[in-house]
């Protein structure tokens, strides 16, 4: 009793002016909202000019004006969402410093010379951002163009430096390094230990990858928004082309994205077991329920714009036939994926059904099965890009029926390997089944690989079936995209909730304690509220962004030109207007 | 276009719509945190059991493993025959009863791990007071046996106030012995540790460690034991807690130092 009321006043102690309140949400919410916008807004300024680099890039070495149009309208974009990252990073640090003065003051104490860096470095970056974006045409030709993708380089650089710092923070939040109190870290630890932690790399490499995939998404997103919105077939086969690259993008390094996933929660299991568990099999399991539903809509969504785009390809109609399999093939997987597995369920429930499994459907929920389904999804999304890629081609180099006969015998070995090792893993112990989908993986990542690297020498000097007949896709397929963004932003939400919520009651892991009335973590109910509040206010400043976009345009274009700032793709058949020169226009 | 923007608009909102209900439908848990009991001398076992439920369901994050069947044996339901918990607690250990066995499950977890699993629980005195642990051991009781935790088993095991009345730090309570064979075994040390044929296998053997260390390095892997990872062991590492400097005491460290550097 003398202990639990001294612990009593402890905790009161400890509350006593740790937390301010915040209006309606409360303080809590207050800060979900600003992070979880601010995150998006960050990713998005980190992701585009990944993109903005690799085409302006392209663009010099091939000299096709086209791709420096489009590494330029990707710019435009940029300028206006880091004020809105700034802005809504201030508003974090605000929330954070009035809402949870004693939490802040911990963090503040352990990183304040790397927060003087992180300001710095934002400096910095804005002001290389607005040489890049202003400079655009001043250095245009020879040499100084290389100096202007210099700055573009730089800007990267900048940003994931920041992006690296801020995730020190975070990461050190679910592992700090052992010794750490709550006064501050122990003698012989050091900063740069409590920011290279645990989690720090995977963090990063995740991160990396996904600003990559979102920023991918959006900029097809605002390109299927302005092939709406076009006037002209030249207009509609730009944005056509810009959504097919953005997309192109997003998909193919949203591939590996698991990996990077499979890294990080290996490590936090390494790091402790018992948020590992919380993570994967406690009262967040159904997380990853909600997480393949969205995955599988991800997956779905990217194949049909593929296919559907296929109409615009001369050639593709010979691969329409194969389709409808591999629609099934997905829905088939994507049912597996989200059969749950481990069920929380009341004692009763549990006793009614022996134990915490579903007597049928938990054959369909354990890894097994679930590796095999996403493994075959990601099989079945790369068959579709390898048959988009080749849809108008016809190979002429000699050994182009053997290649294509390695290459199906390359995914058919990959998918084998997949099943093989999907069903084995029903007959050993789980220890040993975790260890199988390291093979499912790799051969995968092998099967990608290789196709790839023979589709390059196939398509040497390949003969064309036709030009693609960019423009010449129906609406449906834009509003594809929508989704794709629109989900990639609700996906972000929940792995931001997965990555938080694991800490459960703390602050930081084991280190400080949340003793607000916040303090325990939510129902994903309410958390799916939140994710999707926040993906409502980053959209619609998004959209907004997109409309001044759109403004800034018109200004620096006025009414002369009929389709300002619009590029043709190269070879591309407009109507009308026959084919764009190969030049560029 | 404005059309298209209702369009655009409709479809992100069924979007956000569909995830956000599926989301709603599913099992709705949240994560509670562990509660301050103060359950006191005459608590019933009725109130023990009710309290001790909510722990196992909620703050002691025990559904996460128990009752799947893979990551640990079942507790609330039958395993292999034997019972749900309550009926079997009885007979894990010779000599040891139902009470003891469980409470020792829970604070010294590596103590007995049973066949076919991974010691991979936690000491939950790191996340659960002493009423907490004493009413989920009666709440497993009460799966298939008889309860016969009291308020007196919290009053025995609860560490005393340190002086000017401030909390003593978690922990089992300290004993005076420096034999390190005891220690071995009080401490825990035995749940991951082989020595004379005994002890789990999740960290190197004690057997000729103080031909593999000198006295420093054995001081300092207990101490910090994140400091190095056995060759061999590189996936436990991380296991081994960071608590035998305030669970031991300097004489005992010493003790167990110069034993451990000894045994060539």
């Amino acid at each position: 009793m003398t202990l639990t009321l001294a612990l009593l006043q402890q905790a009161v102690s400890d509350t006593a002016g740790a937390y301010g309140h915040f209006p309606g949400i409360g303080g809590r919410g207050a800060v979900w909202i600003a992070a979880e916008v601010h995150l998006m807004f960050a990713a998005f300024v980190l992701g585009v000019p990944m993109f903005a680099v690799i085409t302006e890039l392209i663009g010099i070495v091939s000299k096709d004006d086209k791709y420096d149009k489009l590494s330029h309208e990707f710019t435009r974009l940029l300028v206006f969402a880091y004020s809105a990252t700034a802005l809504w990073g201030a508003m974090l640090l605000f929330a954070l410093t009035t809402l949870y003065p004693k939490f802040w003051a911990h963090m503040a104490k352990i990183f304040s010379v790397s927060m003087w860096i992180y300001v710095s470095l934002f400096f910095v970056e804005s002001f290389t951002l607005y040489l890049y974006y202003y400079g655009w045409d001043r250095w245009r030709a020879g040499r100084a163009k290389w100096f202007h993708w210099g700055l573009g380089v730089l800007l990267n650089g900048w940003g994931t430096t920041v992006m690296l710092i801020a995730n020190g923070w975070l990461t050190y939040m679910m592992s700090p390094p052992k010794g750490v109190t709550a006064e501050g870290l122990p003698p012989g630890v050091t900063m740069w230990n409590a920011i290279a932690n645990a989690t720090w790399i995977p963090i990063n490499i995740h991160r990396l990858i996904a600003n990559a995939v979102f920023g991918g998404s959006i900029v097809a997103a605002y390109a299927a928004y302005r092939f709406l919105a076009a006037k002209t077939d030249e207009e509609r086969a730009h944005y056509d082309w810009m959504g097919y690259v953005g997309n192109f993008i997003a998909i193919s390094t949203f591939i590996v994205l698991p990996f990077a996933g499979y890294w990080l929660g290996r490590e936090i299991y390494q790091y402790n077991q018992q948020m590992g568990i919380t993570m994967m099999g406690g009262f967040m399991s159904w997380l990853w329920i909600v997480q393949a539903v969205l995955i599988g809509v991800l997956f779905l969504c990217a194949n049909y714009y593929l296919w559907t785009g296929m109409g615009r390809i001369p050639g593709a109609e010979r691969f329409t036939p194969y389709t409808k399999w591999m629609l099934l093939l997905l829905i088939v997987c994507w049912i597996a994926w989200s059969t749950p597995h481990t069920m929380i369920a009341t004692r009763e429930e549990m006793v009614a059904m022996g134990g915490a499994h579903h007597p049928f459907l938990n054959v369909l929920g354990v890894m097994s099965a679930k590796n095999t389904a996403v493994n075959l999804m990601i099989l079945t999304t790369f068959l579709s890009f390898l048959i988009y890629r080749r849809a108008n081609k016809e190979a002429v180099v000699p050994w182009a029926k053997t290649g294509t006969l390695i290459q199906a015998a390359m995914f058919v070995i990959a998918a084998g390997v997949v099943l093989f090792y999907g069903v084995y893993g029903y007959f050993v112990e789980a220890i040993v089944r975790i260890g199988f989908s390291v093979y499912q993986v790799a051969a995968v990542l092998v099967c990608i690989l290789g196709v790839t690297i023979i589709d390059v020498f196939i398509g040497k000097g390949a003969k064309s079936r036709g030009e693609i007949r960019w423009g010449q896709m129906p609406d449906r397929s834009q509003y594809a995209l929508f989704v794709l963004a629109v989900t990639f932003t609700w996906l972000m939400g929940l792995m931001g909730f997965a990555r938080s919520g694991i800490r459960q009651h703390w602050h930081v892991w084991e280190v400080m304690r949340d003793t607000s009335p916040d303090a325990f973590t939510p129902a994903l109910g309410y958390a799916a509220n939140m994710i999707s509040l926040c993906v409502v206010i980053f959209l619609s400043l998004v959209a907004f962004i997109f409309w001044l976009g759109g403004l800034a345009e018109k200004a620096s274009h006025g009414h002369a030109e009929e389709t300002p700032g619009v590029a043709i793709p190269k070879g591309v058949s407009v109507p009308g207007r026959g084919t764009a020169p190969v030049t560029g226009d | 276009m404005w059309k298209t923007n209702l369009k655009i608009l409709a479809i992100a909102l069924v979007v956000i719509g569909f995830y956000t209900t599926v989301a709603h439908i599913i099992p709705q848990l949240q994560s509670e945190v562990p509660e301050a009991l103060a359950l006191g001398a005459s608590v019933t076992p009725e109130a023990l059991v009710a309290a001790g439920e909510k722990i196992y369901n909620g703050a002691g994050g025990c559904t996460a493993c128990h009752g799947l069947g893979t990551r640990a044996p079942n507790l609330i339901t039958d395993y292999k025959g034997q019972g749900a918990i309550g009926a079997r607690c009885g007979t894990r250990k010779p000599g040891m009863d139902c009470k003891a066995y469980i409470y020792e499950s829970l604070t010294q977890p590596q103590a007995y791990v049973v066949a076919g699993f991974d010691p991979i629980m936690p000491d939950m005195r790191k996340q659960l007071s002493e009423d907490q642990i004493w009413a989920a051991v009666a709440f497993l009781e009460s799966n298939g046996g008889t309860v016969d935790v009291t308020g007196d088993d919290i009053k025995k095991t609860a560490p005393a106030p340190a002086a000017g009345g401030a909390p003593a730090p978690a922990g089992p309570a300290m004993t005076a012995t420096l034999d390190p064979v005891k220690l071995y075994s009080e401490k825990g040390c035995i749940g991951c540790h082989q020595m004379d044929g005994k002890g789990g296998n999740i960290g190197p053997s004690w057997d000729h460690v103080g031909s593999r260390r000198t006295a420093a390095s054995i001081r300092k892997k207990i101490l910090n034991p994140s400091s190095d990872t056995t060759k061999g062991y590189e996936k436990f590492a991380g296991m081994m807690p960071g608590t035998f400097g305030t669970m031991l005491s300097a004489a005992q460290l010493e003790a167990l130092v110069t034993f451990l550097a000894n045994k060539k």
